[in-house]
């Protein structure tokens, strides 16, 4: 159990708790389009709207696996003491933005769309992989780093 | 020892994960080696394959970039057209069946696991029929999937394909000869050579074909040629009106270039968007398969063969193939060497006006039409894409099926829309322009200006060809007009009365017979092979029965089960079957002649003795103030038939 002397209790709680919320907005989002197969909303399921399907499939998918993951960090954070050391601001940024664009991304891209291109709103994908990215990369590095 | 066992339970502990490891390793091998491999086309050797070349990419490359065009082309008849015989595309039982409807004697079909086999009387025999041998021959493709289903099978010799000796017709559920869905003389077997398909069919039924005869085609014959037909894709598929799609798909590789055209709308420029071609243009689009055509030379014949069609969408069609336009350019002096060559070339697609009478050549029709003729503003010119389109809309309603079974009309050019989209004017005055109510089938704009006077696939087709009605097409080519396609029991004389009175056009001469009989019944009883089957068809056109009444049409009907051309009786049956209490009777339009007789006999008699016989007591329908067919008339106008041999080219 690590201690809160550098504020990682508080980055522990915060991730959770987003994580927690995070999950709810996108499993909402799931019983959303769940709810649009149930009704055959063309909107979603036409042929024409196949990109559409697909970016807010992978909205829902990768909103849902990263407020899964921000749950995880959350724990590893209280178990770990030193996961993340004097990293931890951009860590916790990073994951946090990329849970916000990469999910984001592919909703905005299937808002509108052409034909078998996402819209403009998938620009902001590749920031947010970067960002996770960069979170990834530093938790990989502190755990390979002995605790202190 | 406490060492040994940590190391004894790390071993146990991963055991489990090695296992799953290890047994999905198995099941995934296993799974991808006992899938059925499909043979690749280019090992294929008994039949045409399918080889993306000269910048083909095929429509498997344009699905991942246009999901909705695919899949709505996907559902077309388009694509369907050319298919290879498979469990999912053969449509006709082949498990075990004897068919003793085809040519010759009785056609076996059978099933070896996904192969299609049929054993039938060889037509290439040429020593004594009664020595005819059999042969067994793998089906190998087919060719229809709307109306019919034809099959092809392996010839033996290199890619070359032959036409089974039966076609199954889709809505019946059965097998009859392979003439017995043309309208043909009678006497007149069709013909059928070794290589029909990789000579004839491949030219419109296949994207980008090649047909390699090894030697000129029709320097020698076929089996002394080495064939090795190819096509880019099988049926007609994006590339056959979008060109070739290979510099587009490179170029379109770079996301940079593909958002840069979505945000500032810029075309691509490397393919070819029939609609937004000129009018002209795009209808050749169109016209590449949908119109009579020849090539000019049979040079050029030999060199399509070889080395493909020149033919690219965008091109001028015109530049590399001659379109027969008997209406617009009768005095052609190439259209007369392809008379001299051919006689038959003209009467066998067009009415003697030189209006196309066949289906599956609509081009013809549009080129003669004023509206496309005579139009000087794009705009207001009319093209196919004024009424089809080949990509359902996301905003169509519509399931795909459906829209594909209305020939590809667009949501809103189903009705009079397609026509007052130029003829706005018309909107407000439609009944005072038709003198029909509104919201009736007489003031549909293509019931009298897009009427059925094409025929094809044993149906009447709208002509393509905009044209007003009048009784003079009908005195000088035989051509029934569309007036009378719906007041089937009225006169010509009738007809011509209205047309004067309402648009001031010339009464026509017209002799005794033209006056007092309905001419519905002169076109079926004087008329050739063709205007009888029109006719028929259109006694079962549901506006014309609500129009005509129904009751008469028995007697005439019947006596057409007994018509000489097979086409005719087959259209005539289902015609009586549409009428109240004949939807069950049984007929066959193949049977033999004292059989058909027989249970047309009954018919008569029947009707005779029913209550509907005395409700239309009319000499314009031959039918006298007793009831009793007039058939001293029916004799004499039935000798003055026009008995031409008439062999319709659809």
């Amino acid at each position: 159990m690590s201690d809160n002397n550098d504020g990682t209790i508080d980055y522990a709680s915060k991730h959770i708790r987003f994580g927690w919320w995070a999950l709810l907005v996108f499993l909402t989002l799931g019983f959303i389009l769940e709810m649009m197969h149930g009704f055959k909303v063309r909107f979603y399921l036409d042929v024409a709207n196949e990109t559409r399907r697909l970016m807010w499939t992978l909205a829902h998918a990768h909103g849902t696996l990263l407020s899964v993951i921000h749950i995880v960090f959350g724990l590893c954070l209280h178990a770990q003491a030193g996961m993340a050391r004097g990293k931890l601001p951009l860590v916790s940024s990073s994951l946090v933005g990329a849970s916000i664009l990469l999910p984001g991304g592919f909703f905005l891209g299937g808002v509108m769309f052409y034909s078998g291109d996402p819209g403009l709103g998938i620009l902001v994908l590749p920031i947010g992989a970067v960002l996770l990215g960069i979170a990834v990369f530093f938790i990989a590095r502190s755990t390979a780093t002995p605790s202190q | 020892m406490r060492s040994v066992v940590q190391w004894s339970r790390r071993q146990l502990g991963s055991f489990p994960v090695l296992l799953l490891l290890t047994a999905s390793s198995v099941l995934g091998i296993a799974a991808l080696t006992t899938q059925p491999r499909a043979t690749p086309e280019i090992e294929i050797s008994n039949r045409p394959i399918q080889v993306p070349d000269d910048g083909f990419v095929s429509s498997t490359t344009c699905k991942t970039c246009h999901p909705n065009e695919y899949a709505t082309w996907s559902g077309s008849y388009h694509r369907t057209m050319t298919q290879v015989a498979t469990p999912d595309t053969v449509q006709a039982n082949f498990d075990d069946v004897t068919v003793s409807e085809a040519s010759g004697r009785a056609m076996h079909l059978e099933r070896r696991g996904t192969e299609f086999w049929a054993e039938f009387d060889d037509p290439g025999w040429e020593g004594p029929s009664t020595d005819r041998p059999r042969i067994m021959r793998q089906v190998v493709m087919i060719t229809g999937s709307h109306h019919q289903q034809i099959y092809w099978y392996a010839t033996g010799h290199d890619r070359s394909l032959n036409i089974l000796p039966g076609v199954f017709l889709l809505d019946d559920r059965r097998w009859v000869s392979r003439s017995a869905v043309l309208l043909h003389p009678p006497d007149q077997s069709v013909a059928t050579f070794n290589g029909h398909w990789n000579a004839i069919c491949v030219a419109c039924h296949t994207t980008a074909p090649k047909t390699k005869f090894d030697t000129p085609f029709r320097s020698e014959a076929i089996s002394q040629q080495a064939v090795d037909t190819t096509a880019a894709e099988f049926g007609i598929a994006c590339e056959a009106c979008h060109g070739p799609g290979e510099e587009h798909v490179r170029a379109n590789r770079n996301p940079v270039r593909r958002y840069l055209n979505h945000i500032t709308g810029k075309e691509d420029g490397l393919m070819i968007q029939p609609a937004l071609l000129d009018p002209q243009a795009s209808s050749q689009v169109c016209g590449q398969c949908h119109s009579v055509w020849e090539f000019y030379e049979l040079e050029d014949e030999r060199i399509a063969n070889s080395e493909g069609f020149p033919y690219r969408p965008g091109d001028e069609l015109t530049d590399t193939r001659f379109v027969a336009q008997p209406m617009g350019a009768p005095n052609s002096a190439t259209l007369r060497t392809f008379v001299e060559q051919d006689p038959d070339f003209v009467r066998g697609s067009f009415w003697s006006d030189g209006m196309v009478r066949v289906s599956g050549r609509e081009y013809n029709g549009l080129i003669d039409s004023p509206c496309f003729r005579d139009a000087t503003e794009p705009q207001e010119t009319l093209s196919c894409f004024s009424c089809h389109t080949m990509h359902k809309s996301p905003l169509d309603s519509r399931p795909i099926e459906t829209w594909a079974n209305t020939h590809q009309v667009s949501s809103n050019r189903e009705g009079n829309e397609a026509c007052l989209q130029c003829h706005e004017t018309m909107t407000p005055n439609l009944s005072q322009h038709t003198n029909h109510q509104v919201d009736s089938a007489g003031s549909a704009c293509y019931n009298c200006h897009m009427p059925y006077t094409s025929y094809g696939l044993l149906k009447a087709i709208r002509s393509h060809t905009v044209s007003s009605p009048s009784v003079d097409e009908s005195i000088t080519t035989g051509r029934p007009n569309a007036c009378n396609l719906c007041h089937l029991d009225k006169t010509l004389a009738w007809t011509g009365e209205a047309l004067n009175s309402w648009y001031g056009q010339q009464p026509p001469t017209l002799n005794e017979d033209e006056t007092l009989v309905a001419a519905s019944l002169l076109w079926m009883l004087k008329g050739d092979a063709g205007i009888r089957a029109l006719t028929a068809w259109s006694l079962g056109w549901k506006p014309a029965q609500e129009t005509s009444g129904t009751s008469w049409m028995v007697p005439h009907l019947s006596e057409l089960l007994n018509d000489p051309y097979e086409a005719v009786r087959y259209i005539a049956y289902r015609s009586l079957r549409s009428l109240p209490s004949y939807a069950e009777f049984d007929y066959d339009y193949l049977a033999q002649q004292s059989e058909r007789v027989e249970k047309v006999v009954p018919i008569l008699q029947a009707w005779r003795a029913s209550v509907v016989a005395s409700q239309r007591q009319e000499a314009e329908l031959l039918i006298d103030a007793n009831g009793n067919l007039q058939t001293d008339v029916m004799r004499r106008l039935f000798d003055l038939r026009d008995n031409r041999r008439l062999f319709l080219r659809e």
